[in-house]
This record gives structure tokens, sequence and C-alpha cells, in this order.
């Protein structure tokens, strides 16, 4: 007997249930279903959910519950000499024992008392299930029982079985808001641990970034300075690149598409510009390292500019061509949400279509194009395939667009791939570079989402 | 003496698409009349007024036929630049549509793109009379930099008014330009129509018959897309010579 056969029983008693509960208020009223409360669905659920509720409850207590449970009597019950003396022994005991158990080859001494634990730990383990499978099936059946009992033609099946969904639909919104506080927390708690060994000043105005700390006393080449100035201006560098292709591109694709073209190029191009929004990022990572970057170094040689291979004007031209769709969407929701009567009033007036686009849409969805604009650049600060692809590792200090740079995603990413420890200043500074990144981003989106919230009040 | 029209349609047919919107309307329009048009909606009232200063040609599928002329010139004429057009034949909306910049720039925008001021006192001296004629100067003269969208509906009306009188037009287009307000503010924009009559011709689509026998010196009677009866206001309203029209007038359908 497994917890999944147990839940598939618990499904099926329901599914009976269901059924009988609803036979029953048929028969209850000899088929008048006037003379019911409820629809006799509703009848149905509620002695469905009556079962099926305590029984959830019970595997879910179990499934939280039941290995400190079991670890802790399987941990008393070994012989004195060799029971745990620290909390790491514990857990490392509780490793052999485990894997001896599930027949894993393991690390640890086969000695005959972690043969013995392991033994016990499946007996406890499946006497366990068959006690949480009894209780299920005991609950189904007593609250399948009290609930058909308790089917009158004036019982509220209805308002019962709504107050269980609601319960469920304020369940599944809270996930989402602890899933957002529980990241949130771990990067305010690993941050803070980081804050503990690198002070605030100088992550915050150091110029230098070099995580690499030092292993061994003798290790050389490892400082372990950790000023993120370089990768704020990395960032910045390259977003700022990516706004100067965007911007100009996606607000001039808005516009013509909401005022100059043709309602049938108009349903051809607008997908089109939506595909691009579709492409993987990776896909934009690789097409600027091995197309981009080369082009622009060669064209720059041709120049006599010296171009570094991975440069920032190659990752930010991508990450251009990455944003545009999303700021053009955003501008053509803002332009076409400027009434069609400002249009027409302008227009009355004598003025042009250019006109009218520079003096008076323009100006009027301005709020709307000023979001767009906030949140594609939280799009590019937050972007980070392309730019591990393409802009480096290099931590340098520079606004020459054709140097290497590097930024904060990308040494994120650097500093978590591949085996790490998580206690060394190296590893945990990925943290404090996430909490600054979230920090900005999130200001930049609530920033953008007031001035687009503003901007929709003023037409209504 | 005969008057000649200042603007005046010939067999002039629109199209939606495959929808005959218009059929057929010839109709003068004399420089010192308001002249209204009257009907049941959808009979094609607005769709006329539109052609008249060549507002339909911003819907693709729209089509017109015939010939409207402004002081004997044709306005379809491929040689009109439209937007010189519009700046002759001015036009008042439906629902007042203040763009969303202050009150002085909603006045002066017209004369800018025009070019019709040298310097900022001639645009100052030009924003000040079409609030006068605008009857709205009293009420704003204290806060022109106030946005124009912060006026209350009929102020906004009225600040759409002067907007299209600042531009200095010979024809000006009202299209039911009280419907959206209350009785006070009509009877205000009602006040102003017979102020400005004379100095512009004036054509005005409505749906309340009483408000077209106060303003108006001519009248059209239009259905489903067809001009039953022209003529002076007076006798459309006193002694209709078509039974649709008494039927209309009276209340009988419509």
């Amino acid at each position: 007997m497994s917890v999944s056969a147990s839940i598939f029983i618990l499904i099926l008693l329901a599914g009976a249930g269901f059924f009988f509960g609803r036979q029953r208020s048929l028969a209850l009223v000899s088929g008048k279903l006037a003379t019911l409360h409820s629809l006799p669905n509703q009848y149905g659920w509620y002695v469905g959910i009556l079962m099926l509720l305590p029984g959830i409850l019970v595997i879910l207590l179990w499934i939280v519950f039941s290995g400190n449970i079991i670890d802790t009597m399987v941990i008393a019950s070994l012989p004195d000499h060799a029971g745990p003396a620290t909390e790491q022994a514990r857990a490392l005991l509780l490793n052999d024992i485990h894997n001896t158990a599930a027949g894993a080859p393991h690390s640890g001494s086969s000695e005959i008392y972690i043969q013995e634990a392991a033994q016990r730990y499946s007996r406890l383990k499946s006497q366990g299930v068959n006690i949480v499978s009894a209780l299920v099936a005991l609950f189904a059946v007593i609250g399948g029982l009290a609930g058909f009992r308790t089917i009158r033609p004036d019982l509220r099946a209805r308002t019962h079985v709504e107050r269980v969904i609601l319960i469920l639909l304020i369940l599944s919104s809270v996930v989402a808001i602890f899933a957002t506080l529980g990241i949130v927390l771990s990067l305010i708690v690993e941050s803070a641990r980081f804050f503990a060994r690198v002070p605030l000043a100088e992550f915050f105005f150091g110029l230098q970034w070099s995580p690499q700390t030092a292993l061994r006393e003798d290790q050389v080449g490892s400082s372990g300075s950790f000023g993120a100035i370089p990768l704020f201006a990395g960032t910045l560098l390259i977003s700022f690149i990516a706004m100067c292709v965007a911007v100009p591109l996606g607000l001039m694709s808005a516009i013509y598409m909401t005022q100059y073209s043709r309602k049938n190029v108009r349903k051809v191009v607008k997908p089109l510009l939506e595909i691009l929004a579709g492409i993987p990022t990776v896909v934009y990572g690789f097409f600027a390292a091995l197309t981009v970057a080369p082009f622009i170094r060669e064209s720059g040689g041709l120049l006599g500019l010296d171009v570094a291979s991975e440069s920032a004007l190659a990752a930010g031209l991508v990450m251009g061509i990455m944003i545009i769709p999303l700021m053009s969407s955003l501008s053509d929701d803002a332009l076409t949400a400027v009434p069609e009567a400002m249009r027409d009033g302008s227009l009355a007036l004598g003025a042009t279509r250019s006109e009218t686009i520079k003096q008076v849409l323009i100006p009027a969805a301005l709020p709307g194009i000023v979001g767009a604009f906030l949140l594609s650049v939280s799009r590019a600060v937050g972007e980070t395939m392309i730019v591990v692809m393409a802009a480096g590792l290099a931590a340098n200090l520079t606004a020459n667009p054709l140097e290497a740079v590097t930024t904060i995603t990308a040494q994120i990413v650097a500093l978590l791939t591949g085996d790490q420890e998580f206690d060394s200043a190296k590893t945990l500074s990925a943290f404090a570079l996430g909490l600054a990144l979230f920090g900005a981003t999130l200001l930049l989106n609530m920033l953008a989402l007031s001035i687009v919230r503003k901007y929709r009040e003023s037409y209504e | 003496m005969e008057k000649t029209p200042k603007m005046q349609a010939t067999n002039v047919h629109v199209y939606y698409g495959d929808n005959h919107a218009i059929n057929k309307v010839s109709l003068d329009v004399f420089a010192e009349d308001v002249t209204a048009l009257i009907g049941p909606s959808g009979c094609g009232k607005s769709t006329f007024l539109r052609c008249l200063n060549r507002m339909n040609d911003s819907i693709a599928s729209a089509r017109v036929e015939g010939k409207i002329t402004l002081d004997q010139q044709d306005i379809y004429d491929p040689k009109i630049d439209v937007v010189q057009l519009r700046a002759r034949v001015g036009m008042v909306f439906q629902k007042p549509n203040p763009f969303p910049k202050s009150i002085y720039d909603n006045i002066a925008y017209g004369p800018r793109i025009h070019g019709l001021a040298r310097n900022g006192e001639e645009m100052d001296e030009m924003v000040i009379t079409s609030l006068q004629k605008a009857g709205l100067w009293e009420e704003v003269k204290d806060r022109l930099e106030a946005p124009g969208t912060a006026l209350s509906g009929g102020q906004q009306q009225r600040l759409c008014i002067a907007r299209a009188i600042a531009v200095n037009p010979e024809v000006i287009l009202m299209d039911e330009p009280c419907s959206a307000l209350d009785p006070i503010a009509t009877a205000k924009i009602e006040e102003l129509i017979e102020d400005l009559r004379g100095r512009f011709a004036i054509v005005i689509v409505t749906h309340n018959m009483q408000q077209a026998a106060r303003v108006s010196q001519k009248t059209a009677f239009f259905h489903l897309g067809e001009v039953i009866e022209y003529g002076d206001t007076a006798d459309i309203f006193t002694n209709p010579e078509k039974e649709k029209t008494k039927d209309y007038i009276t209340g009988r359908y419509g």
C-alpha cells in the first residue's frame, strides 16, 4: 500500500459519495427539483467534499511530518554506542540509513547497526503508510455517512460547496504571494550573510570587482574585492545601448502601426513583431555572440578601431532588438488608448497627420509611452542570456561600448555556475547582486505601473 | 435676388463598403444662415456633415460620389489640399474633445499649425478674442494654464468652439454639439450659435427638433440617407410639404 494508491482509493470513494449524495437528494424529493434548495449535483459535491477533505488533510500531514518522526524514532532505537554526538553526525548517519534502506550504494560503513536501523526505517515507513491509508478510508466513510445522513431538501449544499471553493481560490493566491515572499526573504537573508563579511560601502561604492577568494592562505591572484560599481556601470551601459535601439524603433513602428498602416498590413506585421518577442533569449544570445559581435569587430577593424570580441555594443544592439516588440506593443496600446475624438479634433482643425501625431497623440499618450520605456529598461537590466553569451565576464569600468564589460546578471550566472560552497563571500555576493537587481527592477516596475495607472484615469 | 450658396452639394452619394449611406443628396448652405440637419438616428445626417470637410477621408471603407463645392470650387478635386479645406471648414464634435493641454494651448493649437500669429502678442490676442467670441473668456481668464479637460462639459464644448473659431474658418460644422450636455449648458451653446450667426456659415446636426427650430434659419429633414424636405425652418416646422416630415416633427415616429 503506497500513498498514491490510497489517494486513488480516496478519489474513487469520493466519486461514489458524489453519486449517492446526488441520488439521495433526488430520492428525498421524489424528483421534484423545485423543492430542493440546491441542485442535485451540489448535494453530490457536498458529500464528495466531506469525504475528500479529511483524507487530504491526513495525507498532507503525513507528507510534512512523517520524515522527521520516523527519523527520530530510528535514531532513538540505535544502540547507545552508535548514537550520534553532534547535529552533523546525526545527519550523516541518517543519510547512511536512508541510502541503505533504499538499497543505494553509499559511503557509510555497513555496520550491523546501520543495517538494522535501515530495516527498522523501512518497516516504520510501510507501517505508517498503512495507518495513513486506513485513516483516510475511515474518515472518508465517516464523512460520507455524515454527509449522506444530513441531506435534507432544505440543506444549503450550494452555500457549503461554494465556501470550500472560495477557500481553494484564496489558498491558490496565497501560494503565489508566499512564493514571492519566500524568494525575497531568501535573497535578504543570504545578502545579510554577505554583508556580514563585506562592508556595504565596499559593495556599493567599490571600483574593483574580483570575487575570487583564497581557499588556502598561500593562493595568489585572489584578492577577493567586491566593489560592484563596474557591474552597475556595465549593466547601465548595455541597457543604454539597448534602449537607444529599442525606443526609437519600437516607438516609430508603433506610430506606423496605429496611425498609418492599413488594416491588412497591421494584421500581418503586428503578429510578426510579436513572434520576435517569442524567440528564446538564448537564440538572441548566440546571434549576438556569433554574428553581431564578429561583424562589429571586423567593421571596427576596417575603421581602424580596436573592438573587443565580446563588446558591450554587440550585446546592447541585440538586446535592443529583443526589446523592440515590448516597447512597440506597449506604445501601440498607449497610442490606441488615445480617444479617436482627439485625432478627429486635430484633423478637423486642418492639422496634417504628422502634426496630429507629434502635437496631440504623442503628448496624450506620453505617460503610457514613459511606462513602456521604464518596463523596457527593467527588462534590459534583468536580461541575462544575451549578456552571458555576448558581453563577457571582465569587470571593466569603462564607458567605451567597444570594450568588453560585464553585468550584474552575467556575474550572478558566473558566480553560481558549477559546484559552489555556499558560505564563501564569493558565492554569497551573488545574492547581494540579486537583491540589488531585484530592488532596481522593482522600483522601475512600480514607477512604470503607477505612471500607466495615472494615465488610464485621465480619460475616464 | 438669388443668393449664392457658400457650400453646395449636388447629387452626393456616400457608401461605406456595400452600405449605401447617403443617396443623392443635394443641399445648399448659405453664409449668413444656420442650417440644421434633422432626422432619426442612422439617417445619414452626420455622414453628410462629415463630407463637407472630408472627415470621411480617414475612414478607409467610405466612398463619396457627387459634387460638393465651397465657393464654387469642388472640394473633392484632387488639386484641393484637404488640410487647407479643413482650415476653412471647421468642425465641432458630438462629445467635447479638448486636447490634453492647457486652455491656452487648446486655442493656440490651430493658429500655430497654420502659422497665423507672427509673435506671442498676436497669439495672445487671438486666444483672447476666440475665447471672447465663444463666450468663455470671463469664466477662464484667470486660469488659461489649467488643463482644458478640467473644465465642465459645457465649458469644454465652448472651448472646442473657440478652438474652431481661432483658425478663422468660413464654415463651422457642428455634429450634435449639445447631445452630451445638460439643459443649461445647451442653452449657452444655443445663445453662442445665435451670436456666431452671420460671421460664419453654420451647419448643425441635431436630434432635438426644438433646438433646430430655435437656432436655425434653414432645415433639412433626412430620412434613410435621403433629404425628404429642405427649406426655411419656419416653413418646415409650421407647414411641412411632405407627410413624412410632418410625422417626424410631430413625433409620430423617429
